[in-house]
């Protein structure tokens, strides 16, 4: 187990060190001057310049990237051209806010699709079975901007019942993480479907029954446990979803999280911003790919780490 | 004050209706009084309420002399954290005392400002001639967009506390204008890391708290030399969407906001709690020309340009409330403008001009702009293009994201430009000389004649010497159509009836008058 732990962390960091190349490369191909945008339409050309030397953009490219993977091994990730701070601080000042959305969001997706996928598969090509199908269809399909504006203008302004946007108690995470499960509900339930339905027929589900054991048991501990692998699995993935989803849900609810300060930072060429922002974002979504992998093991013995 | 539609099929007024209407009669007849004179009656209550504003962009952040002091929340909120030395009141076009209670040129490159005593900062510290000089030395150095508005300066000295002295290489006529964008920072403490998350000021409000992209909380500062700000609690809340901050006005989260596309502005125009004032604003819209590429070069090609636009119409239809027609290549509340006459609608006199210039059937350009940067500037553009495309002139939409538009506006890799433009300090000099002159080379027009009006307005001291240099600068610019210049924008707040004493102004909105 601990030689898996440690291989899967050698390549954890070939994956960051890719993702950090791809970035930097990436945000300085595209055309765009930070310290002209800085400047602004205003300034001088030698205005521009100076900021340019200041910042240090004028260094050759692999000046600049060998210095940047240094920093980066010493945790220095520099300083925000824009906002004056350390780009680091500002990422993580907002990071608590995308995690609480995403998290809400996973555990209303979660909350939703699992009772809907089992009852689906349990009453298979009903009319519950169709009804779930289209709703989950929808669910991927609806346009998240649209949906956000429409749960403000029904449930904020016209109802009441909550806030219209930003961030603070439990009633300003309502609509926010409706908006963002939305798409995640459409894909596990699916997923808790067939899933449930490739094991549902199997001869152990049988014998289940056939010892006497209740309808609920067999599900949930025999059948669903052998149908969680693939759902994890895409759960996991689906992450990445989230996080750029996350990014229109924060901009349209006025939350204060990564994702809108990624969009800012990338729309400004905020190098250092964007750098460790999408670094962040890479971490989090291989550890938990890391967690998904390891729960395997837990999930099915038969599962075991070499 | 009552919406007309109570009236009418009502026929008998019953005596409850009756009563209530007298006494909104009597309460609108009382109210002008006091938004007339709000420092009247601010002075005699202290500070109390809570006012909650929503700004269309968001606050980047709290340092008003660096790298984002010209974006509009950024001075907003320095307005009321931080002091300046004087203050420009854009109704009448003077400069007021703030920090300074006088100043005097003893000489044209010689600047003497004598400061106020009971000016303190929100920690208790009394402002002093090194805070001034410490500011304005931060705003030299930090290479920001407002960094080159001091090039001409020479020196600061601090002979006394309560004393400083600018000298100027050359004289700086604009020495006020920008002054009114210099926020004065407490020298010892303005370097220190962290300072800015809750930067201290001398202004009317100390900040209490703020989460970036979230929330800036402002509470009124006792010991304000002025008169105390009429709410005792000031909040700017981030709500980037619209939809989203239009249902926040509606169900009372917030009390004031601007920036809405108009038929949004109607929607609101017709709720009951909701108010709608606006004024014109130092914004514009502009069309520039690359004088570097063919036909530009041809002033019969330019106007033509400007006669196949119908500008009135456009007003009406697409801006309707929210701007107005340009009458000279500066907005009109700006200091230097003048009047000129209206070209006009005339696409007969367009194809005209475009035949003498050889180009009787037309020609083909391109047009760059990014999308977002103004109100209805989609809707604009689209017109634009068919007023052109109508006298044969067929222009190729070249939007982009704002990096690279930028990137290609200062390289002049261009043949048309569209764009808003603000004028910051409310003053011809920070629009003209930085954009017009044969050395800013902003769209390839040189006119040296041009370069030195601006040169000699820029210098001289007396104020009525610069508005004639700065009406023939606008002559020149109009007649030559070195650019077309169809709006300038009138802001337009939307706010909650029980905000009181708001008054807008050409300049950004200052919240230290409201009452609530």
């Amino acid at each position: 187990m601990i030689a898996y732990l440690g291989r899967r962390l050698l390549y954890t960091s070939f994956a960051l060190w890719g993702a950090l190349t791809i970035i930097f490369v990436a945000v300085r191909i595209v055309p765009g001057d930070p310290a002209l945008l800085m400047v602004g339409p205003t300034g001088t050309q030698q205005d521009v310049a100076a900021l340019r030397h200041r910042l240090g953009l004028d260094r050759p490219a692999w000046e600049q990237y060998a210095r940047y993977l240094l920093a980066t091994a010493r945790l220095d990730f520099g300083e925000s051209l824009r906002l004056e701070e350390p780009a680091l601080d500002a990422v993580l000042q907002r990071f608590p806010a995308t995690a609480q959305l995403a998290l809400s969001a996973t555990v209303l997706a979660v909350a939703v699709s699992f009772p809907l996928g089992i009852l689906a598969a349990v009453r298979q090509r009903s009319l519950l079975d169709h009804v779930v199908s289209v709703v989950s269809l929808l669910g991927q399909s609806v346009p998240n901007f649209w949906l956000g504006i429409m749960l403000i203008l029904v449930f904020a302004r016209d109802l009441r019942w909550f806030p219209s946007a930003g961030i603070g108690g439990l009633s300003h995470l309502v609509l926010p993480s409706a908006t963002l499960a939305v798409l995640l509900i459409g894909v596990l339930t699916r997923l808790v479907r067939s899933g449930l339905l490739d094991v549902i027929h199997e001869d152990y589900i049988r014998s289940a029954y056939a010892k006497g054991l209740p309808p609920r048991p067999v599900l949930v501990r025999h059948a669903l446990r052998n149908a969680l692998i693939p759902i994890v699995t895409i759960v996991g993935l689906q992450l990445g979803q989230l996080l750029a989803g996350a990014v229109i849900v924060e901009t349209v609810f006025a939350w204060p999280g990564v994702g809108r300060l990624l969009v800012d930072a990338i729309s400004n060429r905020d190098y250092p911003v964007v750098q460790v922002a999408v670094l962040l974002i890479t971490s989090v979504f291989v550890l938990v790919n890391l967690v998904v992998d390891l729960s395997y093991a837990y999930l099915d013995p038969r599962i075991r780490y070499v | 004050m009552r919406d007309p539609g109570e009236w009418r099929g009502k026929g008998r007024v019953t005596r409850r209706q009756f009563v209530r209407t007298a006494l909104a009669v009597a309460g609108a007849a009382a109210t002008p009084a006091a938004v007339i004179t709000p420092g009247a009656a601010a002075r005699s209550r202290a500070p109390s309420g809570t006012l909650t504003v929503s700004l269309p962009a968001r606050i980047v952040g709290l340092d008003p002399l660096g790298s984002q002091a010209a974006e509009e929340p950024v001075r907003i909120v320095a307005a009321h954290i931080f002091d300046t030395l004087v203050l420009h009141d854009p109704a009448t076009r003077r400069y007021l005392p703030a920090l300074a209670v006088k100043w005097e040129t003893p000489r044209p490159t010689s600047w003497v400002f004598t400061l106020r005593q009971d000016a303190r900062f929100h920690d208790g510290r009394a402002v002093t001639s090194a805070d001034v000089k410490a500011s304005l030395e931060r705003m030299i150095a930090s290479r920001g967009p407002l960094a080159p508005l001091w090039t001409a300066v020479e020196a600061i000295e601090t002979p006394a506390p309560s004393t400083v002295v600018i000298r100027t290489k050359t004289p700086l006529g604009t020495m006020l204008a920008n002054l009114s964008l210099l926020a004065i920072l407490p020298a010892d403490r303005m370097n220190q890391p962290g300072f800015f998350d809750r930067p201290i000021g001398s202004g009317p409000f100390k900040v209490v708290s703020y989460r970036p992209d979230s929330e800036l909380v402002l509470e009124a500062h006792a010991a304000y030399w002025g008169d105390p700000p009429g709410v005792r609690i000031l909040r700017f809340r981030d709500i980037p969407e619209v939809a989203a901050r239009v249902t926040a006005l509606v169900t009372g989260e917030i009390d004031l906001t601007y920036g809405l596309p108009p038929d949004q502005i109607d929607t609101l125009r017709a709720a009951r709690d909701i108010r709608i004032s606006g004024a014109p604003s130092y914004r514009y819209y502009f069309i520039w020309m690359n004088f570097k590429r063919r036909p530009f070069p041809d002033k019969r090609v330019r106007q033509a340009m400007i006669y196949a636009l119908d500008i009135d119409t456009m007003v009406k239809t697409l801006l309707p409330g929210i701007a107005q027609t340009m009458r000279a290549p500066l907005p009109s509340t700006v200091f230097g403008y003048a009047p000129q006459r209206p070209y006009g609608y005339d696409p007969a006199k367009a194809r005209q001009l475009l035949a003498a210039a050889g180009l009787a059937s037309g020609f083909e350009t391109s047009l760059i702009w990014n999308p977002g940067s103004g109100p209805q500037d989609r809707e604009i553009a689209q017109a634009v293009f068919s007023y052109w495309n109508a006298v044969g002139i067929r222009v190729r939409d070249e939007q982009s994201e704002r990096a690279q538009w930028l990137s290609r506006l200062l390289k002049l890799e261009w043949d048309m430009d569209f764009q808003t433009n603000g004028v910051l300090t409310g003053d011809a000099d920070f629009v003209l000389r930085r954009l017009y002159t044969t050395q800013a080379n902003r769209m390839g027009y040189s006119n040296p004649k041009l370069d030195r009006i601006l040169e000699q307005a820029a210098e001289a001291i007396d104020q009525n010497v610069r508005r004639v240099l700065y009406a023939d600068a606008c002559a020149l610019l109009w007649e030559d159509a070195v650019g077309i210049y169809p709006f300038e924008l009138v802001q337009t707040y939307a706010f909650r009836s029980r905000v009181r004493g708001f008054a807008p102004t050409a300049s950004f909105p200052v919240f230290t008058r409201v009452t609530v």
